[in-house]
């Protein structure tokens, strides 16, 4: 309720205390401010993406490589969170194997450069389009479980795809893995391997995002809250659970498998050791920890897997383990809406400072 | 009024091993509105479920020539039953105008949409003024409004009403069904209500049932049964 009257009250405040303070031009200046507050206001989400591709796109000429890599990762771990993100945050199902989604599209790429030589770039819908496949086969056990339950389910998946590319070895390279060339920068970008490999991640991660916002702006996504917010009355209103449930899971590791195409580019290597438990695990704290339902959730989750694990290890070397869960336990307690929601906030008290001017 | 827009011959339902419908019949005509009387555990809410296919029945349901019984809710929703749930169903987190949408889930007639929501703003003036609001932050009697209005978005052949007045300020109640007898008096919109509020119910209602026990005891006209003391006294729990 005290909304609009506050938005309606504090500029003119604003433009007040100006005028007192210098009575003759501020007049027209504080309303140019004014105009100014207002306008940043109105787009401020438009200009915050603009602000944040312009720095994406700064960064690779300006950092070492390593951390032109490791920005490259936190992008990977973005598209893989926004799919998850999509399942959990949206659809308001559960995953605990969603690593081996990632896995899938890793490993399906590996396997399409290593047997046939197959160039990067075709690799990628290949890869997300089984995981698709994969996801829609995956999701019919959440058609019929809930919770806990489907917790379990879909942690078997997980648990048993690292035997499962091990026993494999002709495909899949056994317990050694797969190792493969990176995709070589165009001469005329006139890039290095790692910024190369960064603008393609950053591509992918553009491409997904607005994908996965316009599916949730779609009769889709409305379908999906429905069915996260009250499944028997979104049924009623027409919504059939089954297609939708199995649907969201089969989005979901899309971006998933999207995501471990572009790591296996970025790793130019694959190994059943890299796609344990601990993955799917680690990559639904990222999204609980980032924000669940919200579009920069992923972004933030993804910040906090890539980062957070080696910032323990710098803490305490014996145990990073102790020290990551120790974070995640901190990050919920003071920001229980995760990252986004906090990022919301401060957001939210900035344009309120600003306004006050 | 003919009596054959929604029939129900010897309707079980039930959960499990617990039966709660022991055969069922009734009759709405259409364009009228029914409403399903009788006390705590009589088997009202069930019976409402069974239409929208929200528990499996046995026995024959039929909407203008067309078996419904066994039917998935939304297969249902698609053939025109409306069902404003107990407790609403409200996707709180949704804003109003979000919710609103949702209620034409199954329809792809984008002009008809808007013109529908412009329809449901004019019965629920309250709405319009909430359209952008998290439906989380509403009342209860807006909740109730609002649940209502999403069912209106089907443009339903039938519409379900699971006791619109629980929890609610009698003032308020007094206001749904007023607008509940505007709709189905505007729009031909056949209504089923349950209600324990026996006298609100018979005020808009042309006929009502008794439901006592999974089995209707008693049927009429609405102005008969509010009329019969003995009735009154007996079923409905009140003195006239």
């Amino acid at each position: 309720m005290s909304g609009p009257a506050e938005t309606a009250g504090e500029p003119m405040t604003a433009e007040k205390s100006e005028t007192v303070g210098k009575p003759v031009a501020a007049g027209p200046a504080a309303g140019r401010r004014g105009a100014l507050v207002r306008a940043v206001t109105a787009h401020r989400g438009r200009l915050a993406v603009a602000a944040l591709l312009a720095v994406a796109c700064y960064l690779p000429f300006q950092l070492v490589p390593f951390h032109v890599f490791q920005l490259t990762m936190v992008l990977v771990y973005a598209v893989a969170l926004l799919g998850l993100n999509l399942l959990v945050g949206h659809a308001g199902q559960i995953s605990l194997g969603h690593g081996a989604f990632f896995a899938v599209g890793a490993y399906g790429t590996a396997i399409m450069i290593d047997r046939w030589d197959a160039p990067h770039l075709a690799t990628l819908p290949v890869a997300a389009a089984a995981a698709f496949a994969l996801g829609l086969a995956f999701g019919l056990p959440a058609v019929r479980l809930h919770g806990l339950y489907l917790a379990l389910v879909t942690l078997a998946i997980a648990v048993f795809l690292v035997p499962l590319l091990k026993r494999f070895e002709s495909v899949t390279g056994g317990s050694m893995g797969l190792t493969l060339g990176k995709p070589a920068p165009p001469a005329w970008t006139g890039l290095a391997e790692d910024q190369w490999l960064y603008f393609l991640a950053l591509a992918v991660a553009v491409v997904t995002f607005l994908l996965a916002r316009g599916l949730l702006r779609s009769r889709v996504g409305r379908a999906l809250h429905a069915v996260r917010d009250d499944e028997a009355a979104a049924e009623v209103m027409g919504v059939r659970l089954s297609f939708h449930k199995t649907l969201a899971f089969a989005w979901s590791a899309m971006f998933a498998g999207a995501a471990g195409s572009v790591y296996t580019w970025v790793i130019g290597f694959v190994s059943p050791d890299s796609f344990s438990v601990t993955l799917s695990i680690t990559l639904l704290a990222g999204i609980v920890v980032g924000g669940l339902g919200s579009l920069a959730g992923p972004l933030l989750g993804g910040l906090f897997v890539m980062f957070v694990p080696s910032i323990s290890q710098d803490v305490n070397e014996a145990a990073p383990g102790v020290v990551f869960g120790l974070l995640i336990i901190a990050v919920m307690y003071v920001a229980p809406a995760g990252l986004a929601g906090l990022a919301a906030r401060l957001a939210r008290s900035t344009m309120r400072i600003l306004r006050k001017g | 009024m003919s009596g054959d827009f929604l029939t129900v011959t010897d309707l079980h339902a039930g959960y499990g091993d617990a039966r709660v419908l022991h055969g069922v019949d009734l009759a709405v005509g259409r364009g009228e509105i029914c409403a399903i009387l009788g006390p705590n555990g009589a088997g009202k809410t069930t019976l409402l479920r069974a239409l929208s296919g929200m528990v499996r029945v046995r026995g024959g349901v039929r909407l203008d020539g067309t078996a419904l019984a066994g039917r998935p809710p939304d297969a249902l929703a698609r053939l025109g039953v409306a069902h404003v749930p107990e407790g609403r169903g409200t996707f709180t987190p949704l804003t109003v105008e979000e919710n609103l949408r949702l209620g034409a889930f199954t329809r792809r007639d984008r002009d008809g949409i808007e013109a529908d929501l412009e329809r449901v703003c004019a019965y629920f003036p309250v709405l319009r003024a909430r359209l952008g609001q998290v439906a989380g932050s509403l009342s209860g009697g807006e909740q109730q409004m609002l649940a209502i209005g999403r069912a209106l978005m089907l443009r339903p052949r039938l519409l379900l009403l699971d006791e619109p007045s629980l929890g609610l300020a009698p003032l308020v109640t007094a206001e749904l069904f007023r607008i509940v007898r505007t709709v189905n008096e505007q729009e031909r919109t056949t209504v089923v209500v349950v209600e324990q509020n026996a006298h609100l119910a018979l005020d808009v209602a042309h006929r009502a049932h008794v439901l006592e026990s999974g089995r209707i005891v008693l049927s009429g006209s609405a102005a008969r049964l509010r009329a019969d003391e003995q009735v009154a006294r007996s079923y409905l729990g009140y003195r006239v």
